[in-house]
């Protein structure tokens, strides 16, 4: 290969020499402004929210789009797959209904009892009304962190802070709020702690992301490993932000005193997910100061 | 024959493409414009497209944009990536800054001193990016910054081969 272009060489022009020196000291400022800005968001991320918020809605619409164009192409491709083995797979699925007919009717019954019994006990019940419904259109493909992007925003209520979920379990909660679209910080990021507890039992433990699409699990007590493999995480309504008994990951594996959980809920997978109300208000105000931080 | 000949067509008269100075920056516009893509991962390890094309520019020739170029772009990409706002304008910039001085210290570069150079920067640009999400609060072990790193290094000749055909096609050569 020949040698490098060696940029502008000057010469012995002196308006070219100075055209290059001043470019040097803009990029220089360049380099200081963006480490000031840089520092800015790390220590104050919200100062940023108006421009960040307006970024995501430019470019949300155009994701959205995109991604119903993916989706009409997948499931093109899926429905046409779902034909082959139809009649085995029918079968299957006749004998998986009449099992679950049979769970359904069980848990109506634990439902009304529980209900009974909430009432002899004159316990205050949350209403859990959701927000807006939206699509996850994108994620943050690039960057060790674990953004999703959601298609609704400001104009449907969403605030930051507010927990986001799918009919299958917890997707996480959101950070930024646009006008017509959100960011959700997912249960996968290093930064999400979720108290949570094991269905099996109630032992209150401790949900944090990894950042690789799983979560950390740990006991709070130190003592036996409570988990086992197939353990249902769900939430346990500590601090408020995340509604208790959301479902948020199965326990696939052991780690030395913890467990690694799979996310029941795969933003990749959910066609839409649901942006609840913190199950305390209060909670939004300590979770606005704690983005702060974060 | 004699109209066939006084037509531009041929080598003759040939120049520069209308915004000649501003494909290359535009270039990494869109490359950054791809983090809109509808891509749902459980992990990024997706190269970060922009600074791959920035820096395919930028081993490509020193005159592609004025360094200072590198804040904006940078403030683009961050605003489209959702990065914290601030890491690609100083990442880029330095990374200019620092290519001003491989290029005064080095004679000559061939194929693979360019590819490691690009290595290497991609490395430091990784690693920057891992420190700015542990100090905001998601501490990853760096191993999991690794298959993020080989993609990236594994890609970067395909963008310094789009930067060079787009470099030759804007000089109209």
């Amino acid at each position: 290969m020949a040698a490098p272009v060696v940029g502008p060489r000057p010469g012995w022009s002196r308006r070219a020499q100075y055209s290059l020196f001043f470019g040097f000291l803009a990029a220089v400022a360049g380099l200081i402004v963006g480490l000031f800005m840089l520092v800015l968001s790390l220590v104050a991320p919200s100062s940023y929210a108006a421009v960040r918020g307006a970024a995501l809605d430019v470019t949300s619409p155009i994701t959205g789009a995109l991604s119903e164009v993916g989706a009409t192409a997948s499931g093109l491709v899926g429905g046409a797959g779902d034909y082959w083995d139809a009649a085995s797979q029918n079968g299957k699925l006749k004998r998986e209904r009449a099992a679950l007919r049979r769970h359904l009717i069980r848990a109506q019954a634990i439902l009304q009892e529980n209900r009974q019994l909430k009432a002899a006990l004159n316990l205050r019940e949350h209403s859990q009304e959701s927000v807006a419904a939206g699509r996850i259109v994108g994620s943050s493909f690039e960057s060790p962190r674990r953004f999703a992007v959601l298609s609704v925003g400001r104009s449907d209520g969403v605030e930051p802070g507010m927990p986001v979920r799918t009919a299958d379990g917890l997707v996480g909660r959101v950070v930024e709020a646009g006008r017509i679209a959100s960011r959700v910080l997912l249960v996968s990021d290093r930064s999400n702690i979720v108290p949570a507890r094991i269905l099996r039992g109630g032992i209150p433990v401790i949900s944090t992301g990894r950042g690789d699409g799983t979560v950390d699990i740990r006991p709070l007590e130190v003592g036996r490993n409570p988990f086992r493999r197939g353990d249902i995480i769900i939430t346990s309504g500590t601090g408020g932000l995340y509604p208790p008994l959301v479902p948020i990951a199965r326990v696939v594996r052991h780690d030395d005193d913890g467990a690694l959980g799979l996310p029941i809920a795969d933003p990749s997978q959910a066609s839409f997910a649901i942006v609840e109300r913190p199950f305390e208000p209060e909670a939004l105000a300590v979770a606005a100061g704690s983005e702060l931080q974060r | 024959m004699v109209r066939a000949a006084l037509q531009t067509q041929g080598r003759l008269n040939r120049g520069p493409r209308p915004g000649v100075m501003v494909i290359p920056a535009a270039s990494v516009v869109a490359m950054s414009a791809l983090a809109i893509l509808p891509v749902v991962t459980r992990i990024g390890a997706w190269p970060d497209f922009g600074f791959l094309m920035l820096l395919a520019w930028r081993l490509l020739r020193a005159d592609a944009w004025p360094a200072w170029w590198a804040a904006p772009l940078g403030f683009v990409n961050d605003l489209l990536t959702g990065a914290p706002i601030g890491l690609s304008v100083t990442l880029w910039t330095a990374v200019m800054l620092a290519m001003d001085l491989v290029d005064r210290r080095t004679q000559w570069r061939d194929y693979w001193i360019e590819w490691a150079l690009a290595a290497a920067l991609i490395l430091a640009a990784e690693a920057l990016e891992w420190k700015v999400a542990a100090w905001s609060g998601a501490r990853v072990p760096f191993l999991h910054m690794l298959p993020s790193i080989v993609i990236s290094i594994l890609a970067f000749p395909l963008f310094a081969f789009m930067a060079s055909r787009l470099d030759r096609w804007r000089l109209g050569q």
